[in-house]
């Protein structure tokens, strides 16, 4: 640091004073060790050290003397000299010649400098002489430490009016000079020297002991005055303090310090002028009405505080932090104007006019804005407490609507910067499907331990209490889907396209002022942008569906093979898989059945479909169900396991229902054939009569409800299903569509805990099928045998009289008329047999009348009238009559 | 070589600071803090080393008080 050019700060102050002074270095001693000690003592400045703003000052400084001219040419030079960039404290230099600078109005005179200071130094004395009795609260001298501040003067008129123009006025008038020329006369270099003293005692800093100062000169006059003036200040009972006094703890306040006289009052919870202190009822008024914006500061400050370290406060949070400094920093600019004003004034002591000085009116109507602000954020403060993420965002935009446009454009630009990092996470969200919530602060919320098959459902989920208030629930769930989609496209689909490419819309960054923009301009921008993202990552992922997965042919395969559409392989594999399912369920075996379905696949119109669902056509075996069996396909995730099982109800319905059919045409095939046959045995005609009645009553049952199932049920609800997913703008709305589908028909086909009841009459009646089967196959075969043995007994008969012997011998003659008579007598009991089944089925048939036409459901209502189209089991049973008799009442009612 | 190069720069450095004397001059002579050359050359110094602006105004204008009151004591004694 010692280089040549840079002397020790100690060799550079006496080359000051020695030349200011003009004396050698020995006659300056004095001086220079005064210099030394005010120089030491007052190491660190107390202005900010803003290069800029003190240049400001200057330039206002300039123009307050009308020179505007000169204000330009110093603008330029400041230009010149900062582009030089060699000093380093320019700030402290430019401060220091505008400390120095003078009016060169008040040049004329320099002069008369002496006749100046002179009259600086007697508007004291004229206080002490005549108006000091007068007006001792008032008595400016009585304070070493603020004696030539002018603002203290402020509060006596007369005297003070005076003394500011003899200071600032050409000459110094012979009034203030007259009176006290005479008592001035004698002692003006001890006057002159107390003066000095009294300042250097000021800028010392004023509790410094000062009897250790080992000076003799000045300090001396210090200690002298010093103890008179404090004996002078006890005399007077109370602790008194000015308005002065007042400004600077005010200051301090303002910044949530404590002055020397106003404190924080705990118990109140505000800052108060101290009890004891005797002030005047309006100054303690103003004075607290200017506390309280050290009050407003504190809460502000307290909070920042307390959530800046909060690591898990999140990045919302954070910037309502670095929003609340913002503003914060603004205000202790103010302070430290409002600071450096003050010390301007004292430094220059009365060398500004009163127009200049500060007061707490004045204080009051500068900081009537601030407080505003300061008032608005503590609100936003408090309202805040607590929150975090979208949530304090909402709260932001909460404060947002108010009337005041001052408050809403402060409002507004603190939510700018808070809903910043929310837009962040949106666009990252929309745009590459990415969530980077460390802290949970988005409304989107992911899942982690959701696998990739649930990835749709389950993983991603709306946090409904982090939507910002400004964003409505439609708009979230777009977003939600938007990144959802984008999402599934990477994971599930693996399609590593870049977002970019999906998107057209560009992408920009965003400023916090734009982020402001969108979400107050809601309806257009910001809406736009979010329609527009989702409507082409949807698109785009329909479009990767169908293309690429083949989507639609998917759910056409389904509705083929799972809901039974595609009649002629179902047939055919129901003609193949006849013979295995008679057999119970334990004897059969998966190879088999698959080899079945190869074999039905091939012999059919399936085998042209696409090879990607054929792979997916497999059988499977419950064994829990007799004789039934699942014939799935499997799919893509988008279709839940909890779809698939309805899928697999459906299916086990429809199967049921189409073997029931099967089984009736069987039965009715047994009909034809043996009609013909048995016609030679005339005693059987009732039974096959009453057989035909019944088989016919089931098959009218079957077809009816094959065809409610098919037409009403099935095709109804495909062709909604696929108007739908031809409209759907996004895999929800596909999503949704198919769960509809789903969810008419197992409602429609009986399936849904709703109609149980129904159900099982329905079964019922499937069981009442299948013992008709089992009944009519034992009689065939009854009677099959005995036609068969009549048959041989009359061939037997026949050949023997070819043969001419006796055709039959009486053994056998008897042995014959016993069978038959055997057989006759089973009739009645198969008679009977019948009957008990008809009975049983009719019943069951009626009974399912009966819950159909009290069903809630239009179509069900409709397949009673198309069961019962003839009223034969209304005409039989009394409820069903009744019931149809009061349904028909209240639809002629409507 | 580094000695040299110091030097030189340390010169280069000097040149640069009289050009922004001179500038402060200027600036100086338009607010008519009533300094010379020499004494702002002297304050520049003292407020590169960092001392408090205040603190110097105050000095400054106190040792010119005094000087002017000893002048006029002076006067008037004489």
């Amino acid at each position: 640091m010692a280089s040549p050019d840079q002397k020790s700060p100690n060799v550079l102050l006496q080359n000051l004073c020695c030349r200011i002074l003009g004396k050698s270095e020995a006659d300056a001693a004095q001086q220079f060790q005064y210099a030394v000690r005010v120089i030491g003592s007052n190491f660190a400045p107390t202005v900010e050290r803003d290069e800029f703003l003190v240049a400001e000052k200057i330039k206002k400084e300039l123009v307050r003397q009308r020179r505007e001219a000169d204000a330009a040419l110093f603008s330029e030079l400041h230009r010149k000299l900062h582009s030089q960039g060699v000093l380093k404290n320019k700030w402290s230099i430019l401060y220091l010649l505008l400390s120095l600078t003078e009016d060169p109005r008040k040049q004329s005179n320099k002069v008369s400098s002496y006749a100046t200071l002179f009259a600086q130094a007697l508007p004291r004395d004229a206080h002490s002489t005549p108006y000091y009795y007068a007006r001792p609260q008032s008595l400016p001298l009585n304070y070493p430490d603020r004696t030539t501040q002018p603002a203290q003067s402020s509060g006596s008129s007369g005297i003070s009016s005076i003394s500011m123009y003899a200071l600032n006025g050409p000459t110094p008038t012979p009034q203030s000079l007259l009176p006290g020329q005479s008592y001035q006369a004698a002692g003006v270099g001890d006057c002159l020297r107390q003066q000095l003293g009294s300042r250097l005692a000021w800028t010392l800093t004023a509790g410094q002991p000062l009897q250790n100062s080992t000076s003799k000169g000045l300090a001396s006059t210090v200690c002298r005055n010093l103890p008179r003036s404090r004996r002078e200040g006890d005399t007077t009972g109370s602790v008194e303090i000015t308005e002065a006094n007042l400004v600077r703890d005010i200051l301090y306040v303002f910044q949530g310090i404590d002055g020397k006289k106003i404190k924080m009052c705990n118990s109140e919870n505000c800052y108060k002028v101290e009890g004891k202190v005797s002030l005047s009822k309006s100054l303690r008024d103003t004075t607290s009405r200017l506390a309280e914006l050290g009050w407003l500061h504190n809460k502000i400050r307290k909070y920042t505080d307390q959530r800046c370290l909060d690591r898990a406060f999140g990045l919302v949070g954070q910037s309502f932090c670095a929003a609340l400094h913002q503003e914060l920093k603004e205000y202790y600019r103010l302070l430290s104007v409002l600071h450096s004003q003050l010390q301007l004034e004292d430094d220059q002591g009365v060398n500004l006019g009163l127009e200049s000085s500060l007061t707490l009116r004045r204080l009051l109507v500068w900081t009537y804005d601030p407080k505003i602000r300061l008032k608005t954020l503590a609100a936003l403060v408090d309202h805040c407490q607590g929150r975090k993420g979208g949530e304090l965002a909402s709260a932001v935009h909460a404060y947002t609507k108010t009337g005041d446009p001052y408050m809403r454009s402060l409002v507004q630009h603190i939510l700018g910067l808070v809903s910043h990092p929310v837009l962040n996470f949106l666009y990252r969200w929309i745009y590459d499907g990415e969530l980077e919530d460390t802290y949970h602060e988005f409304f989107v919320a992911s899942d982690p331990t959701v696998k990739t098959d649930r990835l749709w459902h389950d993983k991603y989920t709306l946090r409904k209490s982090m939507i910002p208030s400004f964003i409505n629930m439609d708009q979230a769930k777009k977003v939600l889907l938007i990144g959802k989609s984008i999402n599934f496209l990477h994971q599930v689909c693996h399609d590593q396209t870049p977002s970019t490419k999906m998107i057209a819309v560009a992408k920009s960054a965003e400023s916090p002022k734009d982020a402001a923009d969108l979400f107050t301009d809601l309806e257009n921008a910001f809406q736009g942008k979010i329609d527009a993202a989702y409507f082409e990552t949807s698109k785009y992922l329909l479009d990767v569906l169908n293309k690429k997965y083949n989507l639609l042919e998917h759910m056409q395969a389904m509705r083929r093979y799972l809901l039974l559409g595609q009649g002629d392989f179902i047939r055919h594999l129901m003609d193949l898989l006849k013979p295995e399912l008679v057999r119970p369920a334990t004897t059969l075996y998966q190879h088999n059945l698959t080899g079945i379905l190869e074999t039905a696949v091939r012999a059919t119109n399936a085998q042209f479909d696409n090879p990607e669902i054929l792979k997916r056509l497999d059988v499977r075996l419950l064994e829990v169900l007799q004789g039934h069996f699942f014939l799935s396909i499997l799919y893509l995730q988008v279709f839940t396991r909890e779809c698939m099982s309805h899928y697999l109800r459906v299916f086990n319905f429809l199967w049921r229902a189409k073997r029931m059919e099967y089984i009736l045409t069987d039965i009715w095939k047994g009909h034809m054939c043996n009609a013909k046959l048995l016609k030679s045995m005339p005693e059987l005609s009732g039974v096959l009569h009453q057989c035909h009645v019944l088989a016919s009553e089931m098959v009218h049952f079957i077809h009816q409800m094959q065809y409610y199932i098919t037409f009403e049920v099935l095709e109804c609800s495909w062709d909604e299903l696929w108007n739908k997913v031809q409209q759907a703008k996004d895999l929800d709305h596909i999503i949704a569509a198919h769960e509809v589908f789903l969810d008419t028909i197992i409602s429609r086909c009986l399936l849904d805990s709703d109609s149980r009841t129904l159900l099982n009459q329905l079964r019922a009646v499937f069981d009442q099928i299948l013992e008709l089967q089992n009944a009519q196959d034992a009689m065939y075969r009854a009677a099959l045998e005995e036609l068969q043995l009549r048959l041989q007994f009359e061939e037997k008969k026949k050949r023997r009289e070819l043969e001419g012997e006796w055709g039959v011998t009486a053994s056998e003659e008897e042995e014959e008329i016993k069978r038959i008579k055997e057989f006759q007598e089973a009739i009645p009991k198969m008679c009977s047999q019948l009957r008990i089944l008809t009975h049983f089925y009719q019943g069951i048939v009626q009974q399912f009348l009966v819950l159909l036409t009290t069903s809630s459901d239009e179509s069900l209502r409709f397949l009673s009238f198309r069961l019962d189209f003839n009223e034969h089991y209304k005409a039989r049973e009394p409820r069903l009559r009744m019931s149809l008799g009061t349904r028909g009442r209240r639809s002629s009612h409507m | 070589h580094r000695a040299y190069f110091g030097a030189a720069h340390r010169k280069a450095r000097v040149l640069r600071n009289v050009g922004s004397v001179r500038l402060l001059f200027e600036i100086s002579r338009i607010l008519n803090t009533g300094l010379d050359m020499e004494t702002l050359s002297i304050c520049v110094r003292l407020c590169e080393q960092g001392i408090n602006p205040e603190a110097l105004s105050s000095v400054i204008k106190e040792l010119r008080k005094a000087t002017e009151a000893l002048k006029a004591a002076e006067n008037m004694t004489t």
